[in-house]
């Protein structure tokens, strides 16, 4: 009887534990910091009547304080060649401290078929690994 | 001796300092991962790069150039005002604007029409100065009603506002709109603004 309340209490104790998000390969964190700063919770996407790819993202940041959020999305066609475009520079959106933020986006041209999104809190000049 | 001595080690210190005060190294810059002197009081290339990229993502966001039916729309870049106190090329904003739509797929641009005449007038040259020339054989000159009339007009204007803060901190503020007009019905498809705010010392200049 014991045993059985130890292995209810142990199952019910890494269900709460566990963390249901799976991290969406399109979508990359940049720095150590960034990573405990902002959660990237949704990735939505979605083929436009006219062609054109477009995305939503939703993060959050998990911090009690605001930061800019800097982002960049780079697009590739359907051979996986990347699409040149000014619209894969980097950009910045407000996340204000424990709230959602949302990234949307439509592909530069109809060509895109996928994209890779780079993310990074502003600023974080000590645990910034790579800018670009 | 000794006043040999003193008077090299004055000289090395004054060609030192004067050195070390010299002009700074001239250096090309990384535009891609510019992150220095970016509280200029001006607008510099990465805001016009800002304000571009916000602008076509804005445009293309609003479908305002899907063609109802296919196709690609023809684009004419009407007056885009410089009201700044800035000596500003607006190219710089709507040359990034015009390759990012061109690119799209969506739009394709007409330099046959523009405010102050056409922005190249060979095609509009080649046609009344080869046309009915017999030294041009006339089948490879622009034949008569081949010219395709602009569908949308591309407009805006670069707005400035100096405020004082107090005595010794200013703010500049840029304000860039943009629209986006259908010539057959002079409605405005789509319109945006992009608002960039700079605070600083008085004794930065914004022009």
């Amino acid at each position: 009887m014991r045993n059985i309340f130890i292995l209810i209490a142990t199952l019910l104790t890494f269900s709460a534990c566990s963390n249901n998000y799976q991290p969406d390969p399109r979508v990359k964190i940049i720095g150590h910091c960034s990573n405990s700063a902002m959660l990237v919770s949704d990735v939505n996407a979605m083929m436009r009547d006219d062609g054109f790819m477009q995305t939503q993202i939703t993060g959050e940041n998990l911090t009690s304080s605001y930061f800019k959020v800097e982002y960049k999305i780079v697009w590739f066609d359907e051979n996986n060649f990347k699409i040149d475009s000014i619209l894969s520079n980097w950009a910045e959106i407000p996340a204000y401290a424990e709230q959602p933020f949302y990234i949307n986006v439509t592909a530069p041209s109809n060509k895109a078929k996928t994209f890779r999104l780079y993310l990074k809190k502003e600023g974080n000049l000590i645990c910034e690994q790579q800018s670009n | 001796m000794r006043t040999t001595i003193k008077l090299a080690l004055g000289s090395t210190l004054a060609i030192a300092l004067l050195t070390g005060c010299g002009s700074a190294k001239t250096r090309n810059i990384d535009i891609h991962n510019d992150k220095e002197s970016s509280a200029v009081m001006g607008l510099d290339y990465r805001d016009f790069q800002g304000a571009a990229q916000s602008m076509v993502q804005s445009l293309i966001n609003s479908g305002a150039v899907n063609k109802p039916g296919g196709g690609r729309y023809v684009l004419v870049v009407s007056r885009v005002i410089n009201d700044t106190m800035q000596h500003i090329d607006t190219d710089q904003l709507v040359k990034k604007m015009r390759v990012a739509l061109l690119r799209s797929g969506k739009v394709v641009v007409t330099t046959a029409v523009g405010v102050g005449g056409a922005e190249d007038k060979m095609s509009m040259q080649t046609r009344t100065a080869l046309r009915g020339n017999a030294e041009f054989n006339q089948r490879t000159v622009a034949a008569k009603g081949q010219m395709i009339a602009p569908d949308l007009s591309l407009s805006g204007k670069i707005i400035q506002r100096n405020i004082t803060v107090d005595s010794s901190t200013q703010q500049v503020e840029y304000y860039f709109q943009m629209s986006l007009t259908d010539i057959n019905t002079g409605l405005a498809f789509w319109e945006d603004e992009k608002v960039i705010g700079k605070r600083g010392s008085n004794d930065s200049v914004a022009w």
